[in-house]
């Protein structure tokens, strides 16, 4: 990532309406040891609504997401600095307890990775974690997190048997389903098709427009074809910055910053 | 004509290179097969009941086995339950917690000199410390022998399994908001089951056999005896007495000794080994 360099960066940002914003990030810099990540970014995310993070690799679309719930503090040497707002109380203070904050903001990785337990026990172990349910509660929530990740119909009927058993495809839609059983209020998603087929990516992203009726969801993803289809808004980052965020109807047909045209006309990344 | 002669010289080189390491697979495999053989062909002959009930013998005397095969069980018993408790924890920090600091680094060479350290060793350690200032050889001061030589070797295997999870794995329970703890207890250690079962395993073979710490610390016991607290007999401190003997009895006792010890190892390995597939699925 070059630091140091003297090249200005145009940026262009559509503002949100304050109500509608569910999560921003306020000058939000990243820093892996000693190399910064993110320069300065600004973004807002809308409330039941598909905000795609794009660009090429490297640019930092996944470490923008990786801030967003701090899953990052697992590592030592990684440090976000700025304000990340969630509901207008920035999740970086230090008094946030990180395990509730990522239970309000879940995630779903690039590689499925079902936990090495029963498909039923994959869906309940998180919200065993904050909520105490009856058998028969419990049974419910787990059909319906199955059902809404469109998983249901393809393993009532072994939902006793281990998670590791599924497809690639059942295994990342398990993933999400094991996601959206605790309730969190966002959903981050790291290139959550790459490792698909066309069939189950086609399955997911159905799946994510279903989701967003109630749910804020942030996506990263290399396919601009997959941002087009499933987004409302989409932000081009590019080294670290945020470069242009807008409608996705905006951004796709009329971009305003010469660099993202160049990149969703294919003319580099 | 030169490129020809590059082949066929490699072609030598190949066969020579294969052949070579079926002999050395055959050397290995056939040392293996000649004590098997040896073990069953002199050990079966001489089981009988009288080897798990009776008491082993004084000289001359007709007896069995039946207080050293109690004695090997609490003595393995015991020394599993404190390694696998001291190793699963150890070996989890290391993986989990300690990373490359300084303290961790320490510890994870101590623990190498420790699992290479000469068995009689720690026996003598554990005599210095436990049996001399008690004034009396005893099965706890056995079992602590035989942990302290298990230990390592399970949190070696511990760590080690724990290192090969995916990264993903540990994040994918931390991002659902479970307690890195949590994350560790429920996730990471039902998906390293197999490998921590098998490093277990493995100290547990290691220790069945051990005669040396048990020489100055459980000492051995002629009598049936099952207070931890008194000196007990074992299969290989029995083994040791006997095999060394001119007694036919003795001899044919050791024998029956050695089978023991190596049957209930590989039941065990096969159990577990079941055990550990079986969950998988």
């Amino acid at each position: 990532m070059s630091d140091q360099t003297t090249e200005t960066y145009e940026s262009f940002s559509e503002e949100i309406p304050a109500d509608l914003v569910k999560l921003q990030t306020k000058n939000l810099d990243f820093f892996y040891n000693k190399s910064k990540a993110l320069h300065n970014v600004n973004i807002q995310f809308q409330n039941q609504s598909v905000t795609a993070l794009i660009g090429p690799s490297g640019c930092g679309k996944s470490t923008l997401l990786r801030a967003l719930n701090r899953i990052y503090a697992l590592y030592p040497g990684q440090r976000a600095e700025g304000e990340i707002l969630l509901d207008g109380e920035n999740v970086l203070d230090r008094a946030q307890d990180l395990s509730l904050l990522r239970a309000r903001v879940g995630m779903v990785f690039q590689q499925p990775t079902p936990f090495p337990m029963s498909i039923y026990d994959n869906v309940a172990f998180g919200v065993r974690l904050y909520e105490n349910l009856s058998k028969p509660d419990m049974d419910v929530r787990v059909e319906q997190s199955l059902r809404r990740s469109a998983l249901w119909d393809e393993v009532k009927d072994k939902i006793h048997s281990s998670g590791l058993g599924l497809s690639g495809g059942q295994q990342q839609r398990l993933c999400v389903a094991r996601t959206i059983a605790v309730r969190p209020e966002v959903i981050l998603l790291d290139e959550p098709a790459s490792a698909l087929d066309p069939i189950s990516t086609a399955k997911l992203e159905e799946t994510i427009v279903e989701l967003k009726r109630d749910y804020t969801i942030v996506i990263v993803t290399h396919n601009l074809q997959q941002a087009a289809r499933i987004s409302d808004h989409a932000a081009f980052m590019y080294l670290g910055r945020l470069i242009e965020f807008a409608s996705t109807a905006r951004l796709f047909d009329n971009p305003r910053a010469q660099r993202t045209a160049d990149y969703i006309t294919g003319r580099f990344g | 004509m030169a490129l020809l002669d590059r082949r066929s010289r490699r072609s030598y080189a190949n066969t020579a290179f294969i052949t070579f390491c079926t002999i050395a697979a055959g050397i290995a495999i056939s040392a293996l097969a000649a004590i098997l053989i040896s073990l069953l062909v002199q050990g079966v002959g001489g089981i009988d009941l009288d080897v798990f009930t009776k008491e082993t013998p004084g000289a001359g005397g007709h007896g069995g086995l039946g207080n050293a095969i109690i004695g090997s069980i609490e003595l393995c018993f015991v020394a599993m339950v404190g390694a696998v408790f001291v190793g699963l924890f150890a070996g989890t920090w290391l993986a989990e917690y300690g990373g490359n600091s300084h303290y961790a680094n320490t510890i994870r060479f101590l623990n190498d000199v420790l699992l290479s350290a000469p068995s009689i060793l720690i026996g003598l350690f554990v005599y210095e410390i436990a049996v001399a200032p008690m004034h009396g050889f005893s099965g706890l001061a056995g079992a602590a022998a035989l942990a302290l030589i298990a230990a390592p070797v399970i949190t070696r295997t511990t760590e080690d399994v724990l290192k090969l999870q995916a990264k993903q794995l540990r994040e994918s329970g931390v991002a659902l908001g479970a307690p890195f703890w949590i994350t560790v207890r429920s996730i990471l250690w039902r998906a390293a089951t197999g490998g921590i079962l098998t490093g277990a395993l493995l100290a547990f073979a290691r220790i069945s056999g051990e005669t040396a710490p048990l020489l100055f610390t459980s000492f051995g016991n002629q009598f049936n005896e099952f207070s931890m607290l008194k000196p007990i007999a074992s299969l290989p401190q029995s083994i040791f007495q006997f095999a060394l003997s001119a007694d036919d009895n003795w001899k044919r006792l050791a024998w029956v000794g050695s089978l023991l010890i190596s049957f209930a190892v590989l039941t065990i390995n096969i159990i577990v080994r079941v055990l550990s597939t079986g969950q998988k699925r």
